[in-house]
């Protein structure tokens, strides 16, 4: 991207030959590369941007929307200050820490094990396998939820089933607030994992060949290879993974809405449900809004954080 | 990387990973199956691998119920809809960036500030985007539901195309230029034909992105736009859960996806290592 692009240095050259042709240049021509961007600002300063800082003015104010009218009366920093004694997002967002780091962590063991893996094999093999392990990551969350709904049925779910095969009793699965999160954990797993396979596998193919060579050499075993040689090449790859599944993984909602709506209790309660529930079901949007945006103000550092160091590497 | 080894270790490899990869797949043959057992059939232990008696009871139930093909056209043309708009107005900006160096260094700032859009957490914008479509009356519409999810889907869009175009070497252009084609003449000739394949795996992961989006067809969509996923989840919400209906409508939603899936496979995984499916 650096230096001229193809089509200023032809005007350039133009420029020598026939100073004409630039004079009846259209002025909208000269502008040209404006043009190409500007209808993707303006869609997300319409969709995204207006929206967001909208939000921040309610944030700070007494919404009440009824039959399309719209009041917002500032009351200052009484939302924020509401926000520490509600037990209910506090636990929330406990909950999504610990949802974070369970299932990001085992998202990326799960998917770098399933990527050395398959780097090994035939390249027959790895179309195929490949192939076939990115079905899940496509499928819509809701109809998956759904389906594993069934699989953790209490008296006839086929996990029972298979759990009795080797002696485990029943287990409540969704239905217990001490399992109903790990259940659902599972499920993400199972589905991101192999986004995070997918990374992996990219990043391992593209890895330089002489380090390889040289650990052959010195007579390295393949454990020691995979750990002083693959682990330290793949790490820009180790962080772009933890920035985008992290920033996913925190938005979690859509599973929890379709398999438990937060429940038992509100064992499966996540920031983005909750935030949602105080929205629409109690339709404080004062409220909704300035926890959203001090979401965001999390999320954003976060990413930040993250994005740094991909610019480091 | 093969090779290298002796035959039994690398057989025994290949073996690994096909029990991964059925594990893996299934849940998902599971679920499809279920839609089509009877009811008798998938509530017993043991269940059958394979049903002894198929039925089309389910799908036929949930195909019958009002509205439900309504939601699947609605899910169709809002798919349609956010994926003309996100790839035309996503191509437009990413061809603009691989090939014009803006004044201060706003390419940068540019990508960056559309990656950042893609992180907002979505209770940021859906509501003031309920407030604001209720009073502009898009609340409900096809065209408002397509324009949220090309929003949601343009930075993939952008990324993505920004790869493919940036692969295609700027002498061809040039050359077409220098030969006396105008710039537009040298877009259409030589960069449209190579960027097709881009251009048609970036248009399936957002059509399926689309088509699987959940939170904000729920709250932005009441009755005449209601997406398929709602349908799914409306299902399991319902008091008593039918089981037999619920995976009959998973399955309706799974397998356009599935067949899309394979057939843009190579270049899909292109895509999702740039930017990933939202909402999976």
């Amino acid at each position: 991207m650096a230096g001229g692009t193809a089509v200023l240095n032809v005007l350039r050259r133009r420029r020598g030959d026939d100073l004409q042709a630039i004079a009846k240049t259209p002025w909208w021509e000269a502008h040209l590369k404006y043009f190409f961007i500007a209808p993707s600002l303006a869609l997300l300063a319409v969709m995204a941007v207006f929206p967001a800082i909208m939000s921040w003015r309610m944030a700070f104010a007494r919404v009440t929307f009824k039959l399309g009218e719209l009041e917002i009366e500032p009351i200052g920093f009484a939302n924020f200050t509401k926000v520490f004694s509600d037990n209910l997002i506090i636990g929330s967002t406990i909950r999504t820490g610990v949802w974070v780091l369970v299932v990001v962590s085992a998202e990326i063991v799960v998917g770098l094990i399933i990527a050395f893996l398959m780097s090994k094999l035939h390249s027959r093999a790895r179309m195929v396998f490949t192939a076939a392990l990115i079905i899940p990551l496509v499928l819509p969350p809701v109809s998956v939820g759904a389906g594993w709904l069934v699989m953790m049925d209490v008296n006839f779910g086929v996990l029972n089933y298979l759990l009795s095969l080797v002696g485990i009793e029943q287990q409540l699965w969704l239905a217990d607030d001490r399992t109903a999160l790990p259940s659902i954990m599972l499920i993400d797993i199972w589905q991101s994992s192999m986004f995070v396979f997918i990374l992996m596998y990219a990043g391992i193919l593209s890895l330089p060949q002489d380090p390889y060579e040289a650990a052959a050499i010195d007579g390295a075993s393949p454990w020691q290879i995979f750990r002083d040689v693959t682990i330290p090449l793949l790490r820009p790859t180790f962080v772009v993974v933890l920035l985008l599944r992290t920033l996913d993984a925190a938005r979690i909602a859509d599973r929890m809405l379709v398999m438990t709506r937060g429940g038992p209790g509100s064992s499966t309660e996540t920031v983005t449900l909750s935030i949602y529930k105080y929205a629409f079901t109690h339709f404080n949007f004062g409220y909704a809004s300035a926890l959203s945006v001090m979401f965001q103000v999390v999320l954003i550092i976060l990413a930040t954080f993250y994005i740094r160091r991909i610019l480091q590497s | 990387m093969v090779g290298e080894r002796s035959a039994p270790l690398v057989l025994s490899r290949h073996v690994l990973m096909l029990g991964v990869v059925l594990m893996v797949l299934a849940p998902v043959y599971w679920m499809l199956m279920i839609g089509l057992k009877t009811e008798s059939e998938f509530s017993q232990i043991p269940p059958t691998i394979w049903p002894q008696e198929f039925t089309l009871e389910w799908f036929e139930a949930v195909l019958g119920k009002r509205g439900f093909g309504e939601q699947i056209m609605n899910s169709v043309i809002i798919a349609v809809i956010a994926t003309s708009i996100a790839i035309t107005v996503g191509s437009l900006a990413a061809y603009g960036l691989s090939r014009f160096q803006l004044p201060w260094g706003l390419n940068y700032h540019i990508l960056f500030f559309i990656l950042t859009v893609r992180m907002f957490p979505q209770t940021v914008t859906v509501v003031p985007l309920f407030i604001f479509f209720t009073q502009v009356g898009l609340i409900d519409t096809h065209i408002g539901m397509g324009l949220v999810h090309s929003m949601l889907e343009l930075p993939l869009a952008v990324w993505m195309m920004l790869g493919f175009f940036r692969d295609i070497p700027r002498d061809l252009e040039e050359a077409a230029m220098v030969d006396g084609d105008h710039w537009l003449g040298a877009f259409r000739k030589v960069i449209v034909p190579l960027v097709r394949p881009g251009l048609a795996a970036t248009s399936i992961l957002v059509l399926i992105a689309s088509w699987n989006e959940f939170l904000f067809s729920l709250i932005l969509t009441r009755t005449e736009a209601q997406t398929l996923p709602i349908a799914v989840a409306n299902q399991v919400t319902q008091f008593d859960i039918l089981y037999g209906r619920m995976m009959a409508a998973s399955a309706i939603s799974i397998i356009p996806v599935l067949i899309f899936t394979l057939l843009v496979q190579r270049n899909l995984i292109r895509g999702l290592t740039l930017g990933g499916v939202s909402g999976a």
